[in-house]
């Protein structure tokens, strides 16, 4: 992995080092302004040819040189969807503070994560080779970064998947398909420890037909949402509820349809991912 | 009564706003004609590049990479249509790829050393840089950033297998390698002057 | 060789610097003022400040004989405020004060780049708006006049550089040609010898143009001792020289050499055959040669000074790691260079005929350096 990593960081490296060389240049289209001529591209004649270096299709800088500001952008390596998201998230966490970066762009060049934009006045108060460490420093710690929270949220998943699977497989043979509860939901502001044997108590509750007994087993007595629910999707609803020691859970359906209900299995499912 | 006598529908759609009125005006920064920062180009068709593919196999053939490294470098496509840069930069890539890493730097070397052989690996720079560009642009069009449509539970990106790219990436970065490792071997040789040289060139290969 | 003479002023780039004729008067262009740094003791202390520019100010030259200092910036002259400020004469007076005096420059741009004639009746200004303005003073009005070299130039002038004739004008331009022109003023020019350049010179000639194949912006520009060659150094690392052989006839000898270096920002021959270069690697490289070739031929920079050197000691685990995750071998903050940032103005300081025996440098990090040849 470094083996291949080292000659990528190297080529970009150098190519930085040749490109970082800017001077103080005031704009030849309007008069008494000073800007950036790579982003003006008002004068043809001082904008350089663009350099790109690819490890491979997925893992690209672009270098677009100027006389007095370079724009470096990166394509980070993104595997599946996951790493998508994740990119797209981090890159977004950083451009919003954008302005506690200096050199960093605001917007990403399209077909890019996200760019640099360094200027005369940059070289001119840091020193050019620690910029140039701070990009490939940069390159290399997003690279572990992602794989990182990517390995973060498969170990959560998984966990997630273990403790929800595991009872439901064990209650669901018992519970009569399809039938209808009305369930009364309650979550005090304190996180409730519910362990897996009082859900299987609530369930063989639910399975005899008690099923406020069942709740307030689960829950305690206070009473806040009131939702009609299958009792299979309503065990797997409290699996997920416990599971996330979710304080702030809403759930607000007053249609018994079960379609209804998945839409907010989903949300459910999503912020439960989100948050756990 | 209106100072505007006429309502055309140039003046009332804002099209207008947007024309870059700097383009004009003949004399404006932004159109300086490029084609004065280059010396006259010869054409290359994509005959002679044929040719000089077959000239460099038959070199290789022979044994003599050097002489088709030489071969492919000192005819660049500056002035071709995109078929022929394009057919030249798969023969330079052709015989980078047939050099082994241990013969790169002699190699290197001994072009720098003789007359014209610092323009040459300037040339071989400036492919490299097409080489990585040209590789990565194709991917760029086939498959944009892959963003999900819809959050379905059965989507969620859980799956290892789901979105790893095919044995097709394994090859170009297998390419990208060698351009990579070549790089390094010119930065060594001709120096940081060398990348310098490939920007501020108008002669574009 | 003897140790450089190091001055660091302040953390700001020095645009440009200028000593006085006794070398006892400094002038540096920091930000939007003109320093004057006089010479206390072995150091520089700061003694005036001219501020009449409200714009980055980018050039500043001293005249050797009557100590007139001329400034350019980048901000415009703006006729409706009644401010001429993109150029300006600084006339001292006996009780050394100076006073500026007002410049009609007429161009709508920054100007980059400012230099007194060696006759001292003239200066040349270039400009962002494509010209170079060619200055001369106005007895009845009080104040400088221009007179606009334009054609073929197609792009910012960066740098230009007086013949010792005070008529033969060479500039460099972001287009990454070098031109040489004629700046011949009637009433003001004692019309100059024919010489290799060119034998009647009116107001704009374009005595020579030359371009490297691998163009590139052109940051310096040089007329050697005697005036028959002239050295530029281009964006492209390159540094060329040319030998013109006479008016009308393609140049004698046209040599380029490509560095493996990073480019050079300014260049000052030292006698006819060596040239010293220097730019964005933050030292001064040593040229040798004539019309036959040119070559690199080393660094003034004294290499391994005590002090700077390898700071500390670091585990060859965390060496190994540094390389093979960021590729590269050391980890500081400190250039083994005299100068930290790159340098952006050569000038002789100290001559003897042709040959230059000191000469001072400034750069981006706020350092003068007096260098021994």
């Amino acid at each position: 992995m470094s083996q291949s990593l080292r000659p990528y960081l190297q080529a970009v490296r150098s190519s930085l080092t040749a490109a970082l060389c800017l001077s103080n240049f005031a704009s030849q289209t309007a008069e008494r302004h000073n800007v950036p001529e790579i982003e003006a591209q008002t004068s043809p004649e001082v904008l350089l040819t663009p350099l790109t270096i690819a490890r491979n299709e997925n893992e690209r800088v672009l270098i677009e040189p100027s006389i007095n500001s370079i724009r470096i952008s990166i394509r980070i390596k993104q595997a599946d969807e996951i790493e998508h998201i994740l990119v797209h998230k981090f890159t977004r966490f950083l451009t919003q503070r954008a302005e506690s970066f200096f050199i960093l762009r605001r917007k990403p060049i399209k077909g890019y994560d996200i760019s640099f934009l360094i200027t005369n006045f940059h070289t001119e108060e840091m020193l050019k080779h620690k910029l140039v460490d701070f990009i490939i420093q940069f390159m290399e710690e997003v690279d572990k970064e992602i794989s990182e929270m990517k390995l973060f949220l498969n170990a959560r998943a998984r966990f997630v998947a273990e403790s929800f699977l595991t009872p439901v497989s064990l209650i669901c043979p018992q519970t009569r398909p399809n039938s209808q509860v009305d369930v009364c939901l309650s979550l005090t502001k304190r996180t409730r420890r519910i362990n897996k044997q009082s859900i299987c108590a609530a369930s063989s509750w639910l399975v005899e037909g008690h099923d406020s007994d069942a709740l307030r087993l689960a829950f305690g007595e206070h009473k806040r949402i009131m939702i009609t629910l299958s009792s299979r999707l309503l065990l797997w609803l409290l699996q997920v509820v416990i599971l996330s020691n979710c304080r702030r859970l809403t759930i607000a359906s007053k249609g018994n349809t079960y379609p209804e209900f998945e839409k907010h299995t989903r949300e459910l499912t999503i912020r439960f991912l989100s948050l756990a | 009564m209106s100072i505007i006598q006429q309502h055309t529908a140039a003046s009332l759609s804002d099209a207008w706003r947007t024309i870059n009125i700097d383009a004009l005006e003949e004399d404006s920064s932004v159109n300086f004609d490029t084609s004065t920062l280059h010396p006259a180009l010869p054409e290359v068709s994509e005959a002679d590049v044929r040719q000089i593919n077959i000239q460099v196999r038959q070199l290789l053939r022979g044994g003599d990479a050097e002489g088709a490294l030489r071969g492919s470098l000192e005819m660049p496509v500056y002035n071709g249509s995109d078929l022929a840069k394009e057919a030249h930069l798969h023969t330079v890539i052709e015989v980078l790829q047939s050099i082994k890493a241990s013969e790169m730097t002699p190699m290197l070397q001994r072009i720098y050393g003789t007359p014209g052989g610092s323009e040459c690996l300037d040339v071989l720079m400036k492919y490299l840089y097409k080489g990585m560009a040209a590789t990565s642009a194709a991917d760029g069009n086939s498959s944009a950033p892959r963003t999900p449509t819809r959050m379905t539970p059965q989507q969620t990106g859980f799956s290892q297998v789901g979105g790893r790219p095919g044995g097709a990436n394994e090859s170009t970065g297998g390419a990208m390698s060698v351009l990579l490792s070549w790089h390094e071997k010119v930065v060594e040789v001709a120096g940081l002057g060398c990348i310098g040289r490939c920007m501020t060139d108008w002669r574009k290969v | 060789m003897a140790t450089p003479e190091v001055h660091h002023l302040f953390h700001n780039p020095i645009a440009d610097h200028s000593f006085s004729a006794d070398r006892k008067t400094l002038a540096i262009a920091r930000d939007t003022t003109v320093e004057l740094y006089g010479k206390v003791g072995s150091a520089f202390k700061l003694k005036d400040e001219l501020k009449g520019h409200d714009k980055t100010v980018t050039s500043v030259d001293i005249a050797p004989n009557s100590g007139r200092i001329v400034s350019c910036s980048q901000g415009k002259s703006s006729p409706a405020q009644n401010t001429h400020r993109n150029a300006l004469v600084w006339e001292p007076s006996p009780q050394g004060v100076y006073k500026p005096t007002l410049v009609l420059l007429r161009i709508n741009r920054a100007a980059t780049f400012v230099r007194w004639s060696p006759s001292e009746t003239k200066f040349a200004v270039g400009s962002g708006d494509r010209v170079i303005a060619v200055c001369y003073f106005e007895e009845e009005n009080d104040w400088w006049v221009s007179k606009h070299l334009k054609k073929p130039i197609r792009s910012t002038i960066t740098t230009v550089a007086w013949h010792p004739n005070s008529v033969l004008l060479a500039a460099g331009s972001t287009d990454a040609h070098a031109r040489v022109f004629s700046s011949f003023i009637k009433g003001v020019d004692a019309r100059p010898d024919p010489g290799v350049w060119g034998e009647r010179l009116p107001f704009n000639t374009v005595c020579g143009e030359f371009m490297n194949n691998s163009a590139g912006w052109v940051h310096a520009v040089a007329f050697s001792p005697s005036g028959d060659a002239l050295a530029f150094a281009a964006h492209d690392s390159s540094i060329t020289v040319v030998y013109p052989s006479g008016p009308e006839l393609p140049p004698r000898a046209i040599i380029s050499i490509s560095t493996q270096l990073l480019p050079f920002m300014s260049l000052i021959w030292n006698g006819e055959a060596e040239i010293i270069a220097a730019g964005y690697d933050c030292e001064a490289f040593r040229f040798k040669g004539g019309a036959q070739g040119w070559q690199l031929s080393g660094t003034l920079e004294a290499k391994g000074r005590p002090g700077l050197g390898e700071g500390r000691e670091e585990s060859a685990l965390n060496m190994f790691k540094q390389m093979d995750l960021k590729g590269k071998t050391k980890d500081d903050t400190q250039l083994k260079t005299v100068h930290q940032n790159t340098i952006t103005t050569l000038r002789p300081f100290e001559s003897s005929g042709a040959a230059v025996k000191k000469f001072s440098s400034s750069g981006v990090d706020g350092r003068i350096v007096i260098w021994h040849t």
